[in-house]
Parts: C-alpha cells; structure tokens; sequence
C-alpha cells in the first residue's frame, strides 16, 4: 500500500492495533470495577466514579484511601502522583497534537490510556512521518476507552458472581508483560525496564507510590546513559 | 465518608486525571521541551509498565517472595516465554493464567 491511508483507513488500523491488547484492557476494566463494589462503594457510586474518571490504577489506589474516609484532599494528591506518568506521556504527545484546537486538545488528552499510548509510540516509532496520526490515535484510544468501560461496568454489576480468588487481575499484569517484552529487544529499553522495575520493588515503601515515579525516572535515564554509551557522539 | 465527600473524592480523582493527562497539551506553543528530555520521553512507557509489573509478580502478598512458591511470578516468568516464542498477545495472557491456576490450585498443600 503505497498511497497515503484514508483518516478512515488510519482510525480502524488503530482499532484493529490496539485489539490484540483487548484482553488485557478488558481483564484491568473487569477487576477495577468489581474491585469498587468490593471496597464498599454502591453500584451507583461505582459506575459514576468509573465514567467520571476513566483512571484505572488511579481510581484502584484510591479506593482503600476512600473507604478509610481519608480526606478528599489526600485522595486526590494519591491520584495525581499515579497519574503523574501522563504528564511523560502527554509531553510526547504535544509536538503531534499543537496544531489541534483546544477542544480537540482536551479530548485527545483525556483518552490517553497505557496501552493506546504504547501503540502509538510503536507507529510513531516504525512510521515517524505517517500522515493520519490523529485519526490512528482515535481509533486506538477509543477503542482503548469502549472495552475498558464496558469491562467495567460489567465487573461493577457482576461483582458479587466473581470469586476474588481467581486471581483475574493477574490477567491485567500478563497484557502488560506482552506490551514490554517486544520493547526489550532494543537494547537500552532492556537496561531502562530491568532498572525500573528493580527500583520499583526497592523503593515500595515510600509513602503516596512515589517509587514508581522514582522507578521510571531513574529507568529512564539509566536507558538513555546505555544510549549515549553505544553511539558516543 | 458521607455521600457529598464520596462524590467530592470522584470529581477529585477526575481532576487528578484530567491535569496530568491534559495540563502540557493545553499549554501554550511557548513552552519548549528541550531534545534530551524529549528523547528520553521515548522510554517513559516501558519504564512505567516495568515498575507496574516488577511488584505484582515479586511482591504478591507485600512480601518480596523471588521464588518458586510464588506462583505469580512463575506465571510471569511463563508468559514471557510464551510471549518470545508465539508473539501471541492472547496466548500470553491465557498461557499465563492457565499457568497460575495449575501453580495456585493444582497442587494442593
């Protein structure tokens, strides 16, 4: 296919990329969202919490914050700090998006998600100058937003039916491991994860998960020292 | 948590969503990010996940158990060889389960 791609031809490619992660988008909505009704929250609560916020690891760190009846302020600062990965994420995304209106922009900004955004680092990184790339990120994002909302609504109303000791979140982590393990081919990627997740585990006791902040950051630069080793300037 | 803090906690959450997610997108074409950072953004994803899975597979109870009585961690360790052989997303989320279930139930004490 040489001729440039239609914005449809690029949003169901999207579509069609992020599917293969399906399973493990599902398999994190599904455990999220019996994971609320399970922490005490109402199903009215819990559906309301999970379209509101469409967060994931945010909305699970907050919710044994929120059934101690710790104040609002420390749920949100809790949040924020596991979220504080989409501000990498979306300063990637700036130099695509500066062009789009605001609107656009917000929109664009709320879909981000984990999985969507390991997709479209991949294209980006196989394709630098593919010329639908909004219409590629729509289609991996809300594909990426569809099954994860609908994972969750299911675990919220079948949380009662599912034994918590099945273990399904574990699901959740395996979809991840099948994100990273085709990025540590590329060898200082290999240092950065093996760094990251070391520090991870060493640095689990800092109060509000600042170690996986500390993780990545010190990950990161640990790949980028492998870089600059290989090709010395 | 009365009902009104519960709520106040989502829009909260929301909040703290939307800022990160958001907050560089809207600011204006002024704020340059410089190259070295811009570079290193690229590695961001795979550190995160690294150090989202690290402490599930290693800390499964809140205890660092790098061993062979863990079961997640062997699951891990089978997903990832799945992964390497097959490049099968599905089969490595399957295989892995499968494998988890075998280790937690299929031999009992």
């Amino acid at each position: 296919m040489n001729h440039p791609p239609s914005p449809r031809d690029a949003f169901w490619r999207g579509v069609r990329e992020l599917l293969p992660a399906g399973p493990g988008v599902f398999a994190w909505g599904l455990v999220t969202g019996v994971a609320m009704v399970k922490s005490g929250l109402t199903v009215t609560q819990s559906v309301g919490l999970t379209l509101l916020a469409y967060a994931g690891s945010a909305q699970l760190a907050a919710l044994p914050l929120m059934a101690s009846a710790a104040p609002v302020w420390v749920v949100a600062f809790t949040a924020l700090i596991v979220n504080l990965r989409f501000v990498v994420y979306s300063a990637y995304l700036r130099s695509s998006f500066m062009s789009l209106p605001t609107s656009r922009r917000t929109l664009l900004g709320y879909l981000v998600g984990d999985v969507m955004f390991v997709r479209y680092v991949a294209l980006l990184t196989n394709h630098p100058d593919y010329p639908q790339r909004i219409a590629y990120y729509l289609g991996a994002a809300i594909a990426n937003w569809i099954i994860w909302q609908a994972a969750s609504l299911l675990g919220i109303f079948g949380a009662e039916a599912i034994p918590t000791d099945w273990g399904l979140e574990l699901a959740g982590t395996l979809a991840l491991i099948a994100l990273v393990v085709p990025l540590c081919a590329h060898f200082p990627t290999l240092a950065g994860v093996a760094v990251a997740g070391s520090l991870a585990i060493i640095a689990r006791d800092l109060p509000l998960r600042l170690g996986l902040l500390l993780a990545v950051f010190v990950g990161m630069a640990a790949a980028l020292l492998v870089e600059s080793r290989r090709r010395p300037s | 948590m009365s009902e009104l803090d519960l709520w106040l906690s989502f829009v909260a959450i929301t909040l703290a969503t939307l800022l990160p997610r958001c907050g560089l997108l809207l600011a204006g074409r002024r704020l340059v990010i410089p190259a070295p950072i811009e570079s290193a953004l690229r590695y961001a994803p795979a550190c995160a996940l690294a150090a989202i899975i690290a402490p599930d597979l290693l800390l499964p109870s809140g205890a660092l158990q790098p061993d062979f009585g863990n079961p997640k961690l062997l699951a891990g360790i089978a997903a990832s060889a799945i992964f390497g052989l097959t490049r099968s997303t599905i089969g490595t989320i399957v295989g892995g389960m499968l494998a988890f279930w075998l280790l937690k139930f299929g031999f009992p004490g």
